[in-house]
């Protein structure tokens, strides 16, 4: 009886597709900022947001921290490029964007604008994405299974994932439309799809996403890359997040944004 | 005071890599940077949550009357990589507060240095000290 149970598990093994085994190890904690010690008791502390330019002691201290934030990403060649027709509707989200965007109501900013995962938990048949800024998760199954038929639309999208040699691509479906692809305006549709490339090449991890949505995307748009050392530290070790508690929406008063 | 506690700490330049950015409210939606108020009271709670730090303070008038305000300050990671604690915030003690009004005129405004009865302070601003005119 053992005997036929081993040789049906070795006869088993074979079938997994080269997609569902890896030798790529992708377990760790990626692109960890070592915590600096905190000051004593009784030490004063001064420290500034680096606001280049901008007097700390002048008026311009709040306006110019939205300016600063918004001509960045103006200066970013890369942006999603929506339908024409959509372009005035962007537009009017990204001016009221202060009142507008799901991610000032403590929502999860969702796939792909939450970035890449904090940790990587890789067991056969399943990798897990841990996020620690924000004490969320994704389980990934990596067995071949299709995706689930019973998900409801949700903000990090039902996923699936596959190994292409040292990549772990990860196609993501079932999103709901209560997240944005960033802070100008750039909304989506439920027909969003998503696939994400985690490529490991020695100790560093390159991450992308590609968004399709045809209803609104003139055409698919691969978020920049991003690259991620592997963390070696203990002391990185991932803690709890404060929670996201939004007690500023109601003082909220002109459409000033950042 | 003591130099030790005179010597202020001055870090700048922090890059939060690999901190996901997190959504922030504009400040400048919020508070008049034209309406400074300085604040005497008592540290009642110290929120530290996300996407800001609350710090909320009994202030107690000439009347006798205590109101209470509440005040915003920075997120609490990147405060955190500044060396700065929910600790650092005094709960239970009295301070001194100098805030920017919030623009609704309710009692909320958004913290720039709190200052302790021993003398030692904690500013947490944002801006450029060589863009000083």
């Amino acid at each position: 009886m053992k005997k036929v149970l081993i040789a049906s598990l070795l006869a088993a093994l074979p079938s997994m597709t080269a997609a569902q085994q890896t030798s790529v190890d992708f377990n760790g904690i990626w692109g960890a900022a070592p915590l600096p010690p905190a000051t004593k008791p009784g030490q004063s502390i001064r420290w500034l947001l680096p606001l280049k330019g901008v007097d700390p002691d002048g008026t311009d201290v709040f306006k110019g921290l939205d300016r600063w934030q918004v001509n960045n990403r103006a200066a970013a060649p890369n942006k999603p490029e929506y339908k024409p027709e959509l372009l005035a509707k962007v537009q009017e989200l990204s001016e009221k964007q202060g009142v507008l965007d799901p991610a000032f109501y403590c929502k999860p900013q969702g796939v792909p604008r939450m970035g890449p995962p904090s940790q990587i938990v890789q067991t056969p048949g399943q990798v897990v994405f841990l996020y620690g800024a924000s004490n969320l998760f994704r389980v990934i199954p990596t067995d071949g299974r299709p995706h689930r038929a019973d998900a409801d639309p949700s903000y990090m999208g039902d996923s699936i994932g596959r190994f292409e040699g040292n990549t772990l691509v990860v196609d993501v479906t079932t999103f709901n439309d209560d997240t944005w692809l960033g802070s100008d305006g750039y909304f989506h549709t439920e027909k969003m799809h998503v696939v994400e490339r985690l490529t490991r090449s020695g100790d560093t991890l390159s991450y992308t996403a590609t968004v399709e949505d045809p209803d609104v995307l003139a055409k698919p748009w691969t978020t920049t890359p991003r690259q991620l050392k592997l963390s070696t530290s203990q002391a990185d070790a991932l803690l709890e997040a404060p929670p996201c508690v939004e007690h500023d929406a109601p003082h909220i008063v002109t459409l000033d944004h950042h | 005071m003591n130099l030790q506690k005179l010597a202020v700490l001055a870090i700048v330049g922090v890059v939060l890599a690999g901190t996901p950015a997190r959504a922030h409210h504009s400040f400048a939606a919020e508070f008049d940077i034209s309406k400074p108020v300085t604040l005497q009271g008592v540290v009642t709670k110290v929120e530290w949550v996300n996407p800001h730090v609350y710090i909320f303070l009994d202030v107690k008038e000439a009347s006798g009357k205590v109101t209470p305000w509440s005040l915003s300050t920075l997120g609490p990671a990147g405060i955190r990589r500044a060396g700065v604690t929910r600790a650092s915030f005094g709960q239970g003690q009295q301070v001194t507060v100098l805030a920017y009004h919030a623009k609704d005129g309710s009692n909320f405004g958004f913290m720039r240095r709190m200052t302790f009865a021993d003398g030692h302070t904690v500013e947490l601003w944002l801006g450029d000290d060589e863009a000083k005119k």
